[in-house]
This record gives structure tokens, C-alpha cells and sequence, in this order.
């Protein structure tokens, strides 16, 4: 049988136990849930999309043109406004302090009445209204004609001219969306990374491997199991994006283009991550016999993950500060800053290239180093090997 | 056919085995006798390629033994190996694919190995669930899973229940009779010799029998007899080297050097008093074992191989 399919062999148990496993299925389905109510909740505080709606009364006799300013106002605005019928000011008032009218406006002593201060909103659109019909009063008293009067009271408005080519404004949700990826990045390879640690520690602590060993090499089974729980882990992921993309949508958060294409993208740079630090876990998880050792095996792997994972917040504020720059196409580090940086279009061409061609060479690198060793620290039994040691040794097997 | 020779490894300064050889033929059979931390495990482990050896060869048919050969070996390691959150099914199936199998063939060959063990009732059921004798039924139905040319079983009866051990061994004579070579170690003497006529004694990592049981026994240095007299007797046999093993008012027990006539004992104590029963026999298995492993036994202690801390289980 060739390698390829022995390690498939290997791939195909664990993601079948894995997926099977109740743990699994619970942690998605929060997962997912989670991810979905921060949408909806968005939608929720934010309120409905229809714009607000206005109750105004006018008292008295308005300048001509005074109704359609105030319909112009409105819609710049983007409310609405509805006049009502009202007879005296007395009335109005009365209307105001009831809540019927949000204000009223008395045309003989030019007076805007509301019970408290009216919306700023509000405000601007019946001031508008009030000083353009004012001023068309105005101009026809001094007997300009109403050509003359529309040119000078309706100007042409400014055309947008906006020199940054369309780029998306909108780099606080980009952010946004870019940092809850680091995050979830960071909790996917630490969970999946962990369950290859622990896999590989069962493997020993029960006798299994040696069992296995009679039919497997040592690298087909590395990477069997990586692979394996890493399609697990994308499942996971690509359940969790997939809810992101649509809890955006939920939420009518109007959103950056790039998400679209950068959030699904960002499984690419997870494959690699999850490969570079899992197969660092297996290997840890060979130089110990006994599961309750395994985290002190693994620990000298976590705090580079974990000092990755917060450079992520000291320089992600600065996407395009050098040093960001640097630290990004390193390998450790660009599974979780690049994803981020790309997603609100701080990363460029050749720096994605980089950090990729970097990334890859890396996750070769350490397969390749990993295979040569694993052999040996598999079948190391009793106290903790320490990473010197175990890269001293030459695989045990030949054949 | 198996064949061991000169194999040596140190643990640091421990020597564990010290130029061991056996074979084993095809449709062969070998118990391999030892006492604890003899060397016996770390011995099959060499030959499942568990370990590098330091010195000697192990081949299969005469030639090394490679990954895909050892694909065809069948292995039970004294310490249970499984996946404890597996059903009992997909193990087998899943071992039976990774010696090569077919998913048919596996999940077949699966079925078969757990009625012919007798744990089909708990096929669905995880590892971990199971108590440690239907444990190792299931661990001798994945040594035999993809039909295996070769079986190295370490103490595959240690453990089992009197109904466990004669499925075991019926198992065994079934798959020699069916040209499978097995090499298997044990403690309890008395099944070793009901299973196979063929044994290998090591002790402090060197082989100290080997053989036919009948010709090993005979082969001994000593002989016993016992003596049954009639009425109570002070008989006291005067001949070189003869020792009184036990002694009863009317019967003597006495361990003879097998250059004596027994003849010549038995005239002897007729003479005395009337003899009602007679018996000389060479020693049984576990007296052989008892008596080569004494002989070295001051440096038995000494060199302990750790590999084989599991080899717990008593002596005899």
C-alpha cells in the first residue's frame, strides 16, 4: 500500500472520531449561535432601517414654498416629515405637550415649539425649510423674477470627486471583522492544536502505537493525524465564516466589499497556521508518556502562539506601520496578522506573496523535520524528552 | 521462517539481550519462557522493529524485515494497546486497513474475529467499556485481524479466565495448524508445555534452553523419585548427590542425579522396608525453568532489563 493512502487510512479515523464525538458537535453549534446573536443583536440595537418620522403643525401663514423646502430638508436628512392640521397656537401646544406633534412652528413670531429640545435633526431640516422660504419671500418682494430666484436659491450641489478610487471608507468594520478573525484563528489552532496533542499523548499512554507502528510509519501517522483533525477543524471554521458572512448580512451593517472574498480566504491562511503549529503539538506530544505531562511538553509552542496572538492587537492597530510590515510575513506570526491586515487592504501584493511563500516553506520545513524525528520520540518511553535531545535522534526504523 | 540471531542492545549501561537466537518455522510454534525482565519482551519488540537493536540480525524467509513485511506480522505487546474511545468493530476494521484490507474484506474479516473471540456481543461498544479480559480478546482478534503470516503474542494469557485460555489456545493450534508461525511468551509453564513442544529459555538476555520440551526435560541433570513405604520408616538412601526433597512418615521424595540406576535406590529402600509405590520421573517444565534460571541467578539481578518492567506476573 503507498503512503498516500495509509495516510489517508489514518485521516479517515480521526475525522470520523471526531466527528462523532459530542464535543465537537456542541462546540460548533455555540460556536456558530454565538456568532449569529452578536448579528442579530447588532440589528436589534441598532433599530430598523425605515427613517425616522416627524410630526410638525404650522400656526399661522407660512411663506410661499415653505412645504416643499421643508420636503427638500426632510429628504437630505433622510426622515420624514408629516404637517398636521392645527387650528390655534394654544392648540398646538397643547398637541406638543401631549406628544401628538414633535413641534410646531409659529409663522407670525418666526418661533420653533417643542416641549424639550427638538432633535438636532429636526431642528436642521425646519431651519432650513424656514430660511430658504424666508429668503424666496425675500427675493420676490425686491422684484427679482422667478428665473433669477431659482438660480440663486437653488445652486447646484458639489459633485463627489473622491480621490482615494472608491476605496471603501468604512476601516473601523473591516477591523473589526479582521481582529474577531484573529481571534477565532487563534482559538481554532489552540483548540485542534490541543486535540492533536492529546491524540498523539493517547497514542502512547494507552500502548496503541506500538500496535500501530506494526503497519504505519511514524510520518504517515504524523501526518494523518494532522491533516485529519485539520478537516475537522476547517469544518468547524468554515461553519463559523460562513456564519459570520451571513450574521453580517443579518445585522444590515453595510459592508467593505473585500469581506466577502478576504473572510473565506482566510481558511487558506489557517490551513497553514494549524499545520505549522499542530505538527510543533505532535511532536511535543511524542516526548511524553503520560497525558498529564503533555501541557508542559507543549508549552514552549504556546507562548510563541500565544506572544503571536497578541502582537496581533499591539500591531494591528498600525496595519501599515514597518514594523508591522516585518512582523507579518513571519511565519509565525502571518497566520494571524496577515488575514487581518488583508482584510482591510493594508497588505500588499508582494507582502502577501512573502508571508505566504514564508508560511509554506515553514509548514514544509517543519513536516519534513518532524518526520525525520518523530520515529524515534514516538516510541520514547518514561520520563519527558526535551527538545535538544529529541532532535539529536535519528529515526529508529529503516524498511 | 523467523530467524534471530546474535541480537544484542544495551539501555544504557543495562545489557538487555545479549546475542539472543531462535527461529521460528513456518506452521512452527515457540513458547518463550523467562523470568521477569529476562529479556523476552524487548525481544519481540525488536523483531516488531520497536527498538534498534546494537549487534545481530533478524530476518523473515532470509531477508530483512521491512515495513511492508512487517505489515504481514500479527502483533499482541504485553502492555494492551487500543484506542479506548473506539468501538470494538471499527479497531479491527481499522487495523485490517491499515495491514491492507479492503473495506470489505476488513469489516468481514472483523466480524469474523469477533465471533471467533466471542465479543460480537459488544461489537458497538468503546474499549474503554470492556473489562481487561474481554480487553484482551479483542487484542488477540487485532493481532489475528489481517491474517497474519507471523504472530508475536507477549503473555497473551496473562490475565484470561479458564474459559479465555482454551479459546486462546484452540485459536493458537488452529492458526499453526494453518501454517502461521507464532512466538509466544508466558509465565504459566504448564499451558506452555499443553500448547507447544518447542521452547526457548532465556534468562539475563541470553537463550539458556532451548527445545523440545520431552528432550529438555530428559535432557536435565536430575531426576525425582518418590518412595512410598509401607509402614514408617528412618530409611536414609546413602548414594553420592541424592538429596531428600520432602520427607513424610511413610514417603520420601529425593531429587537423584541422573547418573544414578534408579535400580539400585529402589533395592536399596526394598531392603528397609516393603515399598508400596514407586516413581522416577525427569522434572517437569517449570523445575527445568526453576533450576536453569538458578544456576545464574547472582547476576540475574544485576542486569535488569527495564524495558521489560512489564513482565509482572509470577513465575511458575
Amino acid at each position: 500500500m503507498n503512503s498516500f493512502s495509509m495516510i489517508k487510512l489514518v485521516m479517515a479515523r480521526e475525522i470520523r472520531q471526531r466527528m462523532r464525538s459530542k464535543g465537537f458537535a456542541v462546540t460548533t453549534v455555540l460556536l456558530c449561535v454565538a456568532i449569529l446573536g452578536m448579528g442579530v443583536l447588532n440589528r436589534v440595537l441598532s433599530g430598523d432601517d425605515s427613517p425616522t418620522t416627524y410630526d410638525i403643525a404650522v400656526i399661522g401663514e407660512m411663506p410661499a414654498g415653505f412645504d416643499d423646502a421643508t420636503q427638500q430638508a426632510a429628504q437630505a436628512l433622510d426622515v420624514v416629515i408629516k404637517f398636521e392640521n392645527v387650528g390655534t397656537r394654544a392648540d398646538a401646544e397643547q398637541l406638543v405637550r401631549d406628544g401628538d406633534l414633535d413641534v410646531a412652528v409659529d409663522a407670525s413670531t418666526g418661533e420653533l415649539i417643542s416641549e424639550s429640545d427638538p432633535s438636532d435633526q429636526l431642528t436642521a431640516a425646519m431651519n432650513a425649510a424656514w430660511q430658504s422660504s424666508s429668503s424666496l419671500r425675500a427675493a420676490e418682494d425686491a422684484g427679482l423674477d422667478p428665473g433669477q430666484i431659482s438660480t440663486i436659491l437653488s445652486p447646484a450641489a458639489l459633485r463627489p470627486a473622491v480621490l482615494d478610487g472608491g476605496k471603501d471608507s468604512d476601516d473601523g468594520l473591516a477591523m473589526g471583522v479582521g481582529f474577531a478573525t484573529a481571534v477565532l484563528l487563534f482559538i481554532s489552532i489552540n483548540a485542534f492544536g490541543g486535540l492533536v496533542l492529546t491524540g498523539v499523548v493517547e497514542e502512547k499512554s494507552t500502548g496503541v502505537i506500538e500496535v500501530l507502528l506494526g503497519h504505519v510509519r511514524a510520518h504517515q501517522l504524523l501526518a494523518g493525524k494532522v491533516f485529519g483533525i485539520g478537516v475537522v477543524a476547517m469544518a468547524q471554521l468554515s461553519a463559523a465564516i460562513l456564519t459570520g458572512l451571513i450574521a453580517l448580512k443579518v445585522s444590515g451593517t453595510s459592508v467593505p466589499s473585500g469581506i466577502w472574498v478576504g473572510l473565506p480566504s482566510t481558511l487558506l491562511w489557517f490551513v497553514c497556521g494549524f499545520v505549522l503549529y499542530s505538527t510543533l503539538f505532535a511532536l511535543a506530544g511524542s516526548f511524553v508518556s503520560r497525558q498529564e505531562d503533555a501541557q508542559g511538553a507543549a508549552a514552549p509552542i504556546s507562548m510563541v502562539f500565544t506572544a503571536a496572538y497578541l502582537t496581533v492587537f499591539v500591531l494591528g492597530n498600525a496595519p501599515y506601520a514597518p514594523a508591522t510590515r516585518i512582523v507579518s510575513v513571519l511565519p509565525p506570526f502571518a497566520p494571524l496578522l496577515m488575514p487581518l491586515r488583508i482584510s482591510i487592504g493594508a497588505a500588499s501584493g508582494v507582502e502577501i506573496v512573502v508571508a505566504a511563500v514564508g508560511l509554506l516553506a515553514a509548514t514544509f520545513g517543519m513536516l519534513r523535520l518532524a518526520g525525520a524525528v518523530y520515529g524515534r520520540t514516538l516510541l520514547h518511553r518514561g520520563s519527558r524528552l526535551h527538545w535538544k535531545e529529541a532532535l539529536r535522534m535519528r529515526s529508529a526504523r529503516s524498511g | 521462517m523467523l530467524d534471530v540471531r546474535g541480537i544484542a542492545k544495551r539501555f544504557g549501561d543495562v545489557v538487555a539481550l545479549d546475542g539472543v537466537n531462535l527461529s521460528v518455522d513456518r506452521g512452527g510454534i515457540i513458547g518463550f519462557l523467562g523470568p521477569n525482565g529476562a529479556g523476552k519482551s524487548t525481544t519481540m519488540r525488536a523483531i516488531m522493529g520497536l527498538i534498534a537493536i546494537d549487534r545481530g540480525t533478524i530476518t523473515w524467509d532470509g531477508a530483512p524485515i521491512t515495513a511492508d513485511v512487517r505489515r504481514r506480522f500479527g502483533y499482541m505487546p504485553a502492555e494492551r494497546g487500543m484506542y479506548p474511545k473506539m468501538t470494538v468493530r471499527d479497531q479491527l476494521i481499522y487495523f485490517a486497513r491499515l495491514a491492507g484490507l479492503s473495506a470489505r474484506d476488513a469489516a468481514s474479516s472483523a466480524d469474523v474475529w469477533m465471533d471467533r473471540v466471542d465479543i460480537s456481543s459488544r461489537s458497538g461498544d468503546e474499549v474503554q467499556a470492556l473489562s481487561s479480559g474481554n480487553q484482551q480478546r479483542v487484542q488477540l482478534a487485532i493481532a489475528l485481524v489481517h491474517d497474519p503470516e507471523l504472530l508475536i503474542l507477549d503473555e497473551p494469557f496473562s490475565g484470561l479466565d479458564p474459559v479465555a485460555v482454551e479459546t486462546m489456545k484452540t485459536i493458537l493450534l488452529e492458526q499453526i495448524e494453518r501454517g502461521t508461525s507464532v512466538l509466544f511468551s508466558s509465565h504459566q509453564l504448564d499451558l506452555v508445555s499443553d500448547i507447544s513442544r518447542n521452547v526457548v529459555i532465556i534468562d539475563a538476555g541470553r537463550v539458556v534452553l532451548e527445545g523440545d520440551v520431552r528432550d529438555i526435560r530428559e535432557r536435565a541433570e536430575f531426576r525425582y523419585a518418590a518412595i512410598g513405604f509401607a509402614e514408617n520408616t528412618s530409611w536414609q538412601p546413602e548414594y553420592p548427590g541424592v538429596q531428600i526433597i520432602e520427607r513424610h512418615p511413610r514417603s520420601l521424595r529425593l531429587r537423584v542425579p541422573d547418573s544414578q540406576d534408579p535400580t539400585a535406590v529402589l533395592a536399596d529402600a526394598n531392603a528397609a522396608g516393603r515399598v508400596v509405590e514407586f516413581s522416577f520421573a525427569p522434572p517437569d517444565l517449570s523445575e527445568v525453568f526453576l533450576a536453569s534460571i538458578n544456576r545464574r541467578s547472582p547476576e540475574r539481578d544485576a542486569e535488569r532489563d527495564p524495558d521489560s518492567s512489564t513482565d509482572r506476573a509470577a513465575v511458575g
